[in-house]
């Protein structure tokens, strides 16, 4: 019986989204936005629609794969792994309707891209998060 | 007239590209991308030719295995010269009319998007008369082999050249978003009467989007006016010969010069995490009793486990024979060779097994009556409306 507790405890701390720090989406306090609600931050990101309530375009930025943050944004956003959400876009991107958003290496590039862009919208965990930035969206929201 | 304005464009695009590229404008990017699809297919009756739309002039049959009708690689590239213009072109290389993988200039448009709202492409630009029309040949943005052959089979129009315009407004948390499109087809079919070229036919159409959380609701309507007829005069000069009036009535009605030709369909995606639903239905009439009208359907489910995501679907295809008047039976056999009631069963799965390729299986049940002959490259006395289609396609994105 102890044995299998074990097994659980390991099990759960083992499973990446109850394990892993939450993750934030963080804008330009220039963007004149407070917050954003989940249905605002699906439509930016999956490329529906990308205006925000201040009037400005948003541009969303991903991260590569190889950071690990990307995965997550999208299965705590949406519930899709990486290989959905890249036949999403092959779907928009080869028919030429929208593009999808612009990739980064790492988060230290997209702070900077959010802290110099108006528009620029990145997630990160709350822990990389810089004071020349504002958080508008938690993903545990 | 489109290569020069093709060239026009590339020229203008190569210009604000030097200057950008010397005012160091770090809004300006250029991509290549492509995709493709690796298919080996074999249809098991030995008295039909399987085929994936009427685009295609010859097909699966005899239990050969074959690559000819699902392999497909496609370049795009993407010019973005500012925030609101960007250029596309994409070359594609598929089973064609007349039966080649000659490279086709698929998309070659400009697009302005002076915001969020708004988008304005002019150019070769996707045919998008039904839900998914646009994208049927990105293998890897869906989840069975191949697009519903009972629901698209009818649709040989993949692009044409004109304008589209698009509007996206935001009602409380949802989206509705609107598109008109007007042009001429540059498009060619073949079939067992020769080739019949298209080209120049004005459509037009309309798409109304809804969106909310996990659904989208699609409709469209589209029409098309063809500015030319198929080479069948050896059916039409006998009755016009004959001086009857009902005779020529009928040839008449088989003209299929300035007739029109409407597509309606209706579509619903629920897409929620793990879970894939989509239904579709469409209508096609025809002003002309040259073709039969039409309607069809599909209803196709996924769930994804893991890297596998295991697929069901069921689709129909049913055309509505016209009626003659009595006394000709060459009009009658030879108009009979465009119907077609046929149902389908697929079971499939799909294994994403690395980033961007993703290898699936399928199993396609085709069964319809021995009258089913519209939608196949040929048939022979012998069909008898069913068959089997095993796929095995390979699907990959970069």
């Amino acid at each position: 019986m102890r044995r299998l507790r074990i097994l659980i405890l390991c099990c759960l701390f083992a499973w990446p989204p109850l394990a892993q720090a939450d993750m934030v989406l963080v804008a330009n306090p220039q963007s004149g936005i407070e917050r954003l609600n989940r249905d605002d931050v699906v439509n930016i990101f999956m490329g529906r629609y990308r205006l925000l309530a201040s009037g400005i375009t948003a541009e969303p930025i991903d991260l590569a794969d190889d950071t690990g943050l990307r995965a997550r944004f999208y299965r705590a956003l949406v519930n899709k792994s990486l290989a959905e959400i890249n036949a999403y876009w092959a779907r928009l991107v080869f028919s030429g309707k929208t593009r999808p958003p612009r990739v980064l290496d790492s988060v230290d590039a997209a702070l900077q891209a959010v802290i110099s862009n108006p528009g620029a919208l990145a997630y990160l965990e709350r822990s990389q998060i810089d004071k020349n930035v504002r958080v508008v969206f938690e993903l545990g929201d | 007239m489109l290569g020069k304005i093709i060239s026009l464009i590339l020229l203008t695009a190569l210009c604000i590209g030097k200057l950008n590229a010397q005012t160091g404008d770090a809004s300006q990017t250029f991509n290549i991308r492509g995709f493709g699809t690796v298919g080996l297919a074999r249809s098991s009756s030995d008295h039909a030719e399987f085929v994936r739309d009427l685009s295609q002039t010859s097909g699966l049959k005899g239990g050969q295995w074959s690559g000819r009708i699902d392999s497909i690689l496609g370049l795009q590239g993407n010019w973005q010269l500012s925030k609101e213009f960007e250029l596309v072109g994409q070359v594609v290389s598929r089973l064609h009319y007349d039966r080649s993988h000659n490279p086709e200039l698929m998309w070659a448009f400009a697009k302005w998007e002076p915001d969020a709202r708004l988008s304005l492409r002019a150019g070769r630009i996707g045919a998008d008369f039904m839900m998914l029309a646009d994208s049927r040949l990105v293998g890897y943005s869906y989840l069975p082999a191949r697009p519903s052959s009972d629901f698209f089979g009818p649709l040989f129009f993949s692009h044409f050249d004109g304008v589209d315009l698009s509007m996206t407004l935001p009602v409380g948390d949802d989206l509705v978003r609107g598109k008109l499109f007007a042009g001429r087809t540059q498009e060619k079919a073949g079939g067992v009467i020769g080739l019949w070229d298209t080209s120049g036919s004005p459509l037009g159409g309309i798409v109304l989007d809804y969106l909310t959380g996990p659904w989208q609701f699609r409709a469209n309507a589209a029409r098309i006016r063809f500015s030319s007829d198929m080479n069948i005069t050896f059916l039409t000069n006998p009755l016009r010969l004959t001086g009857v009036p009902s005779a020529i009535a009928v040839a008449d009605a088989l003209t299929i010069k300035d007739t029109e030709t409407r597509y309606y369909s209706f579509g619903v995606v629920y897409d929620q995490g793990p879970l894939q639903v989509q239904g579709m239905l469409n209508r096609i009439r025809h002003g002309t009793s040259f073709f039969a009208n039409s309607h069809a359907g599909y209803l196709l489910a996924g769930y994804r486990f893991g890297s596998v995501t295991p697929f069901a679907g069921v689709s129909w295809w049913k055309t509505q024979a016209r009626s003659f008047a009595a006394g000709f039976p060459d009009v009658e056999r030879f108009t009979a060779s465009g119907l077609t009631d046929r149902k389908t069963l697929s079971l499939g799965a799909r294994w994403d097994l690395r980033t961007n390729m993703a290898l699936k299986f399928q199993w396609d049940a085709v069964r319809g009556d021995a009258a089913s002959k519209f939608g196949y490259a040929r048939t022979d006395e012998a069909w008898n409306g069913k068959t089997n289609v095993l796929s095995i396609v390979l699907d990959f994105v970069f």
